[in-house]
């Protein structure tokens, strides 16, 4: 077991931690030796000048400040009888670079040792987390037990052997991922959470999105979509039109939208082709469709109905499905299981909400507001985060 | 209708000449395919395209992405019409495309491969020595990807000679017996460009004595983009081979399973032409407008040989430019390319996997 552990390289912790991590004791959950960690941690990035660069780091590290912990604590109750599980082995995604720290922070919040293996990708943004969770370590030594922060390449036996020592194992990055994964066996008791690959929507009243700021909805829009490729799980790659002026509603929206794109957005030439490619393949098999011509940056096809089968046509990178209704209802063959955000804007999202409830979808699992979908929380993919890697310890 | 394109000389008409009689032809296949092939027919009118009439010269005509050919049945013919299903090359794993010809396709690509390539090589069938091991066209799991290739030739040789062994080492005896045989006499060499350099030229390389292959022709096919890697340019690699074997006359060429027939040969000048059976429109990256001569883009093929399969008009996933059009020193009429190589994948943002592969 321990041969492996060299090709493993440390960017936080070392080979004689991760050994030993198993044998560390959990806490209890939101513990103040945690919650002093990450409040440390937080004025640690911020002093870092290099994290100003980086919108995703200096958000994060507001999201872990004293005030906002705190905060969040107060929607627990029973904390005292709630406790971490073990160690949480958590694989992070490739492309989300922060979101590491993210899976990190609940854990630790629960009360769990961790042991996270990041993407071989070189990210700005690790590097410069990582550099203030071990400026940390110098001031908080105590901590070091409790984190091991990982690179390997691809490598089944190492994969085994970290599940075999953890209690629970956090899977980011998508379906293929899970799958591979899923080929190193858990111990009897752990648990697992997989974040899979997951697809959102749109729903915009137009009357309502005529009286607000064309400009400031236009910007909320692009950071829900090109500012990540539209490639993000709570991008949305269908837009709902209700209301009685959707005409023009959506000429407006689109034409503020793309005059942003054209400034703003950089389209790989490749995908142009892939974009093209999808919409071929969705036309081939669907009648009534239409394309709206502009740019290669902004594609629009228009949908006279909504089918489970649409997610299998979605693309990223400005593609967007167009659907126009007078009757909310007409959503639910959208709500499949990969079903993640609905975002709105002008719509109550209570009738949304008893629309899941109504049908008992089994996707849908956040309903924001257009421009709130990347915001971090500790709800996600339908978890409560922190809550889900706890175990209650019951007295009577 | 296609016969009055075997009657003419295939580099022979100029740009107005040429676009009138393709554009003709090209309606024709459009209107053809818009009819007998649901699929096809469902994307024009989803594009807008339906309407034949709005199409006024080769740059209106509709195109569609070559990759669909990985993931649908495109084919204007009846099942019990398909001569032969052609696919392309592929790794493991990836999907090919599938190409379903009539027999009149099929004879009318060979045709017109065989008349473009005797343009380059001469009207004579000639022997040729063949880069590869003899089991690439037994094998019927490899047939696919590289033997096609190999197959396709067959009909420009008198007698196909491979020279490497299984393992890929080269097969010295069998060159020796090959060039003895032929001394004095014009032949070819076919193989993909990285097999070509990777164990012909580094086995050349090795071998204590030159071997005279100045009366060869090398063909090669599979592009540069291998070859990006190792950076060694078309001249370089060309450069190589004279040095080492005397080879002066090197005929690469651009082409694709999905428009079989329509190859794009390189001229003594070293520039790729489109004969009168084809063309290449290339298409700016921002909004598919076409570029201008000298403005690098996607490259758009048309073929006037796509008859059983909507294929007569395909965006492919290649970069190129036109570098002129009718004014090649070498007298050929018609455009004349560079391919500037396959594009390249964007790494997007978002959580969706592309870590999954190498994990």
């Amino acid at each position: 077991m321990q041969q492996n552990f060299s090709d493993i390289k440390y960017l936080c912790g070392n080979e004689e931690i991760l050994s030993n991590i198993v044998n560390v004791p959990v806490l209890s959950m939101f513990s103040p030796k945690m919650k002093n960690f990450l409040y440390a941690l937080s004025s640690q990035i911020l002093k870092d000048p290099k994290s100003k660069n980086y919108p995703d780091v200096t958000t994060y590290a507001f999201w872990i400040r004293k005030a906002h912990i705190e905060r969040e604590q107060l929607k627990f109750y029973n904390i005292e009888n709630r406790l971490g599980r073990g160690v949480a082995f958590h694989i992070a995604p490739s492309n989300v670079p922060v979101n590491f720290a993210v899976s990190m922070t609940s854990a630790l919040l629960a009360g769990n040792p961790c042991i996270i293996r990041v993407s071989n990708k070189d990210f700005e943004q690790v590097n410069i987390i990582c550099d203030a969770i071990n400026k940390v370590f110098e001031k908080m030594p105590e901590m070091m037990h409790y984190l091991c922060i990982i690179r390997y390449e691809h490598s089944q036996e190492i994969t085994q052997t970290l599940s075999s020592m953890c209690d629970i194992r956090i899977i980011w990055g998508g379906d293929a991922t899970i799958k591979e994964v899923r080929n190193a066996s858990l111990p009897p008791r752990a648990i697992e959470m997989t974040f899979s690959d997951r697809h959102s929507f749109s729903i915009i009243n137009a009357d309502e999105y005529l009286k607000t700021d064309f400009q400031k909805t236009a910007n909320n829009f692009y950071t829900d979509t090109y500012w990540t490729d539209q490639n993000a799980c709570s991008s949305p790659r269908f837009v709902v039109w209700t209301g009685k002026e959707i005409k023009k509603a959506k000429e407006i929206f689109w034409k503020t939208l793309e005059e942003k794109v054209e400034k703003e957005y950089d389209l790989k030439p490749i995908s142009a082709v892939n974009k093209l490619n999808s919409f071929c393949l969705f036309a081939a098999s669907h009648k009534n469709i239409e394309l709206i011509k502009h740019t290669n940056k902004l594609f629009r096809i228009q949908i006279d109905s909504l089918t489970s089968d649409l997610a299998d046509f979605k693309d990223s990178c400005g593609f967007f499905y167009e659907y126009e209704t007078q009757n909310l209802e007409d959503i639910v063959p959208l709500l499949t299981k990969p079903c993640q955000t609905i975002s709105y804007l002008g719509i109550n999202p209570n009738d949304i909400k008893n629309i899941v409830l109504k049908y008992g979808t089994k996707g849908a699992d956040r309903i924001v507001e257009i421009g709130k979908t990347m915001n971090i929380s500790f709800i996600w993919d339908g978890y409560n985060m922190i809550e889900a890697m706890t175990r209650i310890l019951f007295t009577d | 209708m296609i016969d009055n394109f075997h009657n003419l000389e295939p580099y022979s008409l100029n740009k107005e000449e040429k676009e009138k009689l393709l554009l003709e032809h090209e309606l024709e296949l459009t209107k053809f395919h818009y009819n007998h092939c649901e699929l096809y027919r469902n994307i024009l009118n989803a594009m807008g395209g339906g309407n034949l009439d709005d199409i006024k010269s080769l740059y209106d005509l509709p195109s569609i992405p070559v990759r669909l050919f990985k993931e649908l049945e495109l084919k204007s013919i009846k099942d019990e019409e398909i001569f032969k299903i052609m696919t392309s090359s592929g790794t493991t794993g990836q999907k090919v495309s599938k190409i379903y010809t009539d027999k009149f396709t099929a004879l009318l690509q060979q045709k017109v491969f065989i008349r473009l390539m005797s343009e380059f090589i001469g009207k004579k069938r000639l022997p040729m020595l063949i880069v590869d091991s003899p089991s690439v066209i037994k094998d019927r799991k490899q047939f696919s990807a590289r033997g096609a290739g190999i197959i396709t030739l067959n009909v420009l040789s008198t007698k196909m000679t491979y020279i490497l062994n299984d393992d890929m080492s080269l097969n010295e005896n069998a060159l020796i017996e090959f060039l003895e045989e032929n001394k004095g006499q014009k032949f070819l060499i076919f193989g993909f460009t990285f097999m070509l350099y990777q164990y012909f030229y580094k086995s050349l390389l090795k071998l204590n004595k030159k071997y005279d292959m100045s009366k060869a022709y090398m063909m090669q096919s599979g592009g540069w983009k291998k070859f990006e890697e190792n950076k060694i340019s078309k001249e370089e690699f060309q450069r190589r081979f004279k040095d080492i074997c005397g080879i002066e006359h090197f005929v690469d060429h651009y082409g694709m399973v999905e428009q079989t027939g329509c190859v794009y040969a390189d001229c003594e000048c070293g520039n790729m032409h489109a004969s009168i059976y084809s063309d290449i429109i290339i298409r700016n990256y921002k909004d598919f407008s076409p570029c201008k001569i000298g403005q690098e883009g996607i490259i758009q093929v048309i073929s006037s040989l796509a008859h059983s399969y909507p294929g007569h008009s395909l965006l492919t996933e290649d970069r190129g430019v036109i570098l002129g059009e009718d004014d090649c020193p070498c007298g050929r009429k018609g455009k004349y390319i560079k391919v500037l190589g396959r594009m390249k994948n964007a790494e997007l943002r978002g959580c969706s996997d592309t870590y999954a592969a190498k994990f």
